[in-house]
């Protein structure tokens, strides 16, 4: 369903990602993990096309979209959340969720202008999907709720229910389990994986390690920006070099911060 | 139908808007304010279409009198020169408009932050220059004479009440238009870019689009209070859409407000009062010429900026609903008490 091929990003001198090559595959829950800085979200970012890769290829469902426009990504079936989440605050939370309906809604401006039937029309599906989503994740008691007033469990659900207006087939959620308590966390991995259930693809960047072994069919690690290992949660928990990797990291610190002191 | 949560229109504001406008010439009947109401439904027309461009889409134009004029001219130049009736006139009024700025707008669409402003800076001044020298078609500085009337059911529509009926019913038509999107998938997709551009543009939203579109419509709305302004004088002259006149109208939504529609009518209803007054003063006090219009306008600017940013429409709109929500609770109270 994705694949990356050799894909390469610099931010000036910076190396970001090192000919990075992975696929996930359709029904998949596939984890990409790794110490911070080591272009998790980099790679995100670029496959949602939030910015072109400097080299290398990434294919959706046989077509290459590095070179395409953010906006583009919705209609094509690619839909995310955000680590520092992008609420729209100022407005409720089923307006933020209906914002996820948009592409669905073909009244032009000339309609809405005149509101004629079929945009009234539109406008009431758009509402009633949107409130789907709001009960799939539970937040029905908030709905007509200003979003810059929810609690952060609150937002992250919100910004699930938002993508998942998208009725997307491929979901990218950046650390949607950061900052949660660990009941809330559970509850996450349970939504995640019911949202596998219907036929979604979930691809996910995540610190909360229960969460990425429980649920994960697949885990690629990421370090420095370059691909370590990749396969099963039970092959990577045993893999020494990952271990080295998040391990030796901090191992380096205590030599480094002892022989200062 | 209503959908608990969504901004939707309180059509009982709307009535209530046109209850006032309906009594007005009733109340107040000198026949110089009159023409100023009449003048204030023109230029709410185009505040409306600048409020949107400002409040929803996030863009400045410092043009808009130069939509104004070109909407003006056209149907002036076509009904005068060429014979056309002036309802051909408006289709004019509004098609060149809004090519002018779909070409603008199309260019600019990738572009963010003030190009917007500075290019319909010079926008409004190129149209000024060529209002004033293209003498062939616009006859100069001097103006156009003779426009003719709107007939509407064999009527011929002449300054005072009839006019200020028809200016205020397409005010009206303008305002319920702005409502409706602003209150539509397409205004909820505007306003979510202000919050968050990167992740509106992730579900889909096509931001350059909205922008252009937006503009687009806000030099269709100046188009039509021009083809209102041209037909209601029996002359009109480049003097009327000057950088001034841009100035005037962002004034009027600056202190209404562009967050809401109701902003810039608000806005625009006030800054009449002003000139009302300064014109007053100006009969009476000797330094009071009508260039100190400006000098009220900039004070304004600098003052809503620095104490009321959002403008002075929702601040008095809550405060008004606050104290009316006390009422309705003493009422209840007292009611119970007895």
């Amino acid at each position: 369903m994705l694949q990356v091929k050799n894909v390469t990003k610099t931010f000036g001198g910076v190396v970001a990602n090192k000919e990075v090559n992975f696929s996930v595959g359709k029904g998949e829950i596939v984890g990409l993990i790794g110490p911070n800085g080591a272009g998790k979200s980099t790679m995100f970012n670029m496959i949602s096309a939030i910015f072109p890769p400097t080299k290398g290829e990434i294919i959706f469902r046989d077509l290459n979209i590095e070179k395409k426009s953010t906006n583009e990504m919705a209609p094509l079936g690619i839909s995310r959340t955000f680590q520092n989440l992008q609420i729209f605050k100022r407005m409720t939370v089923v307006e933020n969720v209906m914002i996820g309906r948009h592409i669905r809604t073909k009244t032009g401006m000339l309609k809405a202008a005149l509101k004629l039937p079929s945009a009234k029309d539109e406008e009431r599906k758009a509402y009633e999907s949107a409130l789907e989503c709001i009960h799939f994740v539970g937040l029905e008691k908030v709905l007509d709720q200003q979003a810059g007033n929810l609690a952060l469990g609150d937002l992250r659900l919100l910004e699930l229910a938002r993508a998942l207006a998208v009725n997307p087939e491929l979901l990218l959620l950046d650390e949607i389990a950061a900052g949660l308590n660990q009941k809330e966390s559970k509850d996450m991995s349970k939504l995640i994986q019911k949202i596998r259930e219907q036929g979604i693809t979930v691809f996910v960047v995540e610190h909360d390690m229960d969460l990425v072994m429980s649920i994960c069919d697949k885990v690629i690690v990421l370090d420095q920006g370059e691909k370590i290992a990749e396969g099963t949660p039970q092959e990577i928990q045993g893999n020494q070099q990952v271990i080295t990797a998040y391990l030796g990291a901090e191992e380096m610190e205590e030599v480094k911060q002892g022989g200062g002191a | 139908m209503k959908l608990p949560g969504v901004q939707q229109t309180k059509w009982t504001g709307v009535a209530i808007f046109v209850g006032i406008v309906l009594i007005f010439p009733f109340v107040i009947t000198q026949s110089f304010l009159l023409s100023q109401a009449t003048f204030t439904g023109i230029y709410v027309i185009v505040a409306l279409g600048l409020g949107l461009l400002m409040g929803y889409a996030g863009q400045i134009s410092l043009g808009q009198a130069a939509f104004y004029g070109v909407g003006a001219y056209a149907t002036a130049v076509l009904t005068t020169s060429y014979g056309l009736s002036p309802w051909l006139g408006l289709l004019f009024s509004i098609l060149i408009p809004a090519l002018l700025a779909y070409v603008m707008g199309y260019t600019m669409a990738r572009l963010s932050g003030y190009y917007l402003a500075m290019a319909t800076l010079a926008f409004g001044i190129i149209i000024h220059g060529v209002l004033v020298e293209w003498r062939g078609v616009t006859l100069g500085a001097s103006g156009l004479y003779g426009i003719p009337q709107i007939q509407l059911f064999g009527m011929s529509l002449s300054q005072g009440l009839p006019y200020y009926y028809f200016v205020w019913t397409f005010a009206i038509v303008a305002i319920v238009i702005c409502l409706n999107i602003v209150h539509s998938h397409v205004g909820r997709a505007l306003r979510s870019i202000h919050d968050s551009e990167i992740a509106a543009s992730a579900m889909g939203v096509n931001t350059g689009k909205y922008k252009t579109q937006i503009f687009v419509l806000s030099a269709i709305l100046a188009g039509v209070a021009g083809w209102l302004f041209a037909h209601m004088s029996y002359s009109i002259s480049p003097g009327s859409f000057t950088l001034d006149a841009s100035i005037m109208f962002l004034t009027m939504v600056v202190l209404g407000g562009s967050s809401s529609v109701w902003g810039a009518v608000f806005g625009t209803v006030l800054i009449t009062v002003i000139r009302i007054i300064v014109h007053e003063l100006g009969e009476t006090v000797p330094f009071i010429t009508s260039d100190f219009e400006h000098v009220v306008y900039g004070l304004i600017l600098i003052l809503v900026i620095v104490f009321t940013p959002r403008g002075l429409f929702p601040p008095i709109a809550g405060w008004f609903t606050r104290i009316m929500k006390q009422r309705f609770r003493k009422n209840i109270e007292q009611t119970k008490a007895s």
